[in-house]
């Protein structure tokens, strides 16, 4: 096992390119995120990596760049942050529907107005109904491994699908961290090379993407569909491999955190998440049977690994890191699924949510403890008095 | 700059309609309007390209109305682009095929990757895409296919769009007798202008077929990026007799509305200048969409061409070299 070394998030993301052998790079400067091309820029100058860097003209063409590629049979990369991310919207559909599993990778930042360096999720959430696989990593290490989790699994035949690999602005991306990289002989076991199907060829021709009648679309739908119920299986295998090869401990889907016996729970994702820890110690200290749910995929979203890790637990207060501006219920994303994720439950636990982190905020142990004591009077009241509540205001 | 050194294609000038390919690389299978430009446009650019091409489709008529689910003409590899990023998704496979030359995965040719744009996806919302293209120095001949307007979505003005014509955003009206009142960009200009890793640019039309297919192949021929801009004359968008489709482009060389000429390393060589130009009105008459103008814009149109065609340089007909300095 090689030695760990301190790494910042976006040095781990492009060490786990880097690792995964990328083959095609665009890059469009935009901060945070660009500390990882910077990164990458240096291992292609010095011959480190064998790679194509193309200096894209913009996120768009960041996009069509790496679609591009990966449709000639390239293992491609890319990534973003903020409103470069939104800035590429158009291609997001046609690449999850031309089947295309390059990377992107995130380090996510406050959409404009105004302008704002900080981290908050709603970059990339704009882009989770277009066909991606979505997930978010809570530190440098982590991102690492999704670099190469997310790779194996959208690079999988079962799958086909491009990969957005998340982590928080600043907190992640720029905060050094312990870093286990892995050895070539275990990237090597993990990750096969990537096998495209049907690329383009000059020895077998095939048209991609041509026009098609309306009673063609919906069957092509379903089969994305499709895909996407195939998807945790592969996700569940990959995790599996990846922690025995790599000697690491996820949970597929979703970090449970001291949750066994919680009455009341956080439900997160990110870098907070890590606050989130610390704060459920000091809560168990106090005699407060808290727990924390860290999400790990956005999509595909784990319905049932959901219901069964948070079922019996009487309150849950979702942390919110992105924003749903009149959405059902008032705040940000993560409530409606988790709340659908619950319906049918016999007996559901209450689910309020709690805006935080908003433009690159800390959340701090104290907002943790202020959101436990909302959580404990609903146990107490049995119900919730808001649907939301924004934190420090 | 990096120089291009991966093997490429070299093709040969065609020197007469006899020598032109037999095999078809654009059949059967689309489904374009009768007497449509840029469909005999694209079947003479894939026959003189051949068959180790690949095609990148931006959305636009080339599109819409070739490419069907199951059915699509291209006997070679083609992909759709949108109409926003053809040029960027030309330069991502052409770095996909020179890291698969690298690393032996393709053994070669390099591909003829050749960009068929219309004029919106070429000089308008294709411009940062094609632009950038062209000044990373990738190997990717970008084809503008132009009709003069954005004809799949009804006819709709572009930026190639000639001063006067009638399209249904820019329908002449009482406020606005002549329907569009602005004059087209310059395509090949915006291309030579602003682009020192480009050292071939062409005019050519559909009128001209061996001349087209050469300065393909041409094109094709060079280590880095190259930029064709062809008239391609459409009936439905123009208004004008389907049966007029070449006819109508070899009139917009004998009037000066279109100039044919190749630009090599910063020299420019014209071709088919007439040796006295006609009236711009002999070209407008047979096309609907300039029916509406009233005299004084003709005049202006006119006004516009006389100072386009100063531009134009007579080709010497002998050139005597002198002895030694060749």
């Amino acid at each position: 096992m090689a030695k760990a070394k301190m790494l910042t998030g976006c040095r781990a993301a492009a060490e786990g390119a880097k690792a995964a052998e990328v083959e095609v790079i665009c890059s469009y400067p935009i901060r945070p995120y660009t500390a990882i091309m910077m990164e990458l820029a240096k291992m292609v100058a010095n011959g480190e990596l064998n790679a194509e860097f193309v200096h894209g003209e913009g996120e768009h063409a960041q996009l069509s760049v790496v679609l591009g590629a990966c449709a000639a049979g390239a293992r491609a990369y890319t990534g973003s942050s903020g409103v470069g991310v939104t800035y590429a919207m158009e291609l997001y559909s046609p690449m999850a529907g031309g089947r295309y599993p390059v990377q992107m990778t995130i380090a996510d930042r406050t959409l404009d107005p105004p302008g704002d360096f900080g981290s908050e999720h709603t970059d990339a959430m704009c882009t989770r109904d277009n066909g991606w696989l979505l997930g978010w990593a809570c530190s440098p290490q982590e991102v690492y491994d999704n670099t190469l989790i997310a790779y194996r699994v959208g690079e999988d035949h079962r799958v086909m699908l491009p990969q957005m690999v998340c982590q928080d602005g600043y907190f992640i991306s720029h905060i050094p961290d312990k870093v286990t990289l892995g050895e070539m002989s275990q990237v090597k076991e993990f990750l096969p090379p990537y096998r495209p199907i049907g690329p383009l060829s000059l020895t077998h021709p095939v048209s991609h993407g041509p026009q098609i009648r309306p009673d063609q679309g919906a069957p092509m739908d379903a089969m994305r569909a499709q895909t996407f119920l195939a998807v945790p299986k592969v996700i569940e295998e990959a995790t599996a491999d990846f922690n025995r090869i790599f000697g690491r401990n996820y949970d597929p889907f979703v970090e449970q955190y001291k949750l066994a016996d919680a009455e009341i729970a956080f439900f997160i994702m990110g870098a907070h998440s890590n606050t989130c820890r610390t704060a459920v110690d000091r809560l168990r200290k106090q005699g407060v049977k808290a727990g924390m749910a860290r999400l790990r995929w956005v999509r595909p979203w784990p319905t049932h690994q959901l219901a069964t890790a948070l079922g019996h637990v009487k309150a849950i207060g979702v942390v919110e890191t992105s924003t749903s501006y009149g959405g059902a219920m008032r705040g940000g994303n993560l409530i409606h699924e988790l709340r659908a994720s619950l319906y049918d439950l016999d007996e559901r636990p209450l689910v309020t949510s709690f805006m935080g982190g908003l433009g690159g905020e800390t959340i701090w142990p104290a907002d943790f403890d202020n959101m436990a004591k909302v959580l404990t009077q609903a146990v107490k009241e049995k119900k919730v008095r808001n649907y939301v509540q924004w934190l420090g205001m | 700059m990096q120089a291009f050194d991966y093997k490429y294609q070299q093709l040969e000038p065609v020197k007469s309609f006899k020598r032109v390919p037999g095999p078809e690389m654009y059949v059967p299978g689309h489904r374009t309007c009768a007497g449509c430009g840029p469909a005999l446009n694209y079947r003479l650019v894939a026959k003189a390209a051949g068959k180790d091409t690949i095609f990148i489709g931006p959305t636009g008529c080339m599109y819409v109305a070739n490419a069907s689910y199951l059915c699509t003409p291209y006997a070679v590899s083609w992909i759709h682009a949108q109409i926003t990023n053809g040029g960027a998704v030309a330069s991502g496979i052409e770095a996909a095929f020179k890291i698969a030359m690298r690393k032996g995965r393709h053994a070669g040719p390099f591909p003829n990757i050749i960009v068929m744009a219309g004029d919106g996806g070429t000089v308008d919302i294709g411009l940062q895409a094609m632009s950038a293209m062209m000044y990373r120095n990738h190997k990717v001949l970008f084809i503008c296919y132009d009709n003069e307007s954005y004809a799949n979505t009804g006819v709709q003005t572009s930026p190639m769009t000639p001063y006067g014509a009638a399209t249904t955003f820019t329908p002449p009206g009482k406020e606005i007798p002549e329907g569009k009142t602005l004059f087209p960009k310059n395509a090949p200009q915006l291309v030579i202008g602003g682009h020192p890793a480009v050292k071939y640019v062409a005019t050519t039309t559909i009128a001209h077929p061996l001349d087209l297919m050469n300065k393909v192949r041409k094109a094709l021929s060079q280590p880095g990026p190259t930029f064709l801009h062809m008239l391609c004359p459409c009936p439905k968008g123009w208004l004008f007799d389907e049966k007029m489709t070449r006819e109508m482009a070899r009139l917009a060389v004998e009037t000066g509305m279109w100039s044919m000429y190749e630009w090599e390393n910063g020299t420019y060589k014209y071709t088919n200048v007439p040796k006295k130009y006609k009236p711009v009105g002999e070209y407008m008459k047979h096309q609907g969409r300039f029916a509406h103008l009233k005299p004084e814009h003709i005049a202006k149109m006119q006004a516009f061409v006389d100072e386009k065609i100063k531009q134009v340089q007579r080709p010497i007909p002998v050139a005597a070299a002198v002895p030694g300095k060749q």
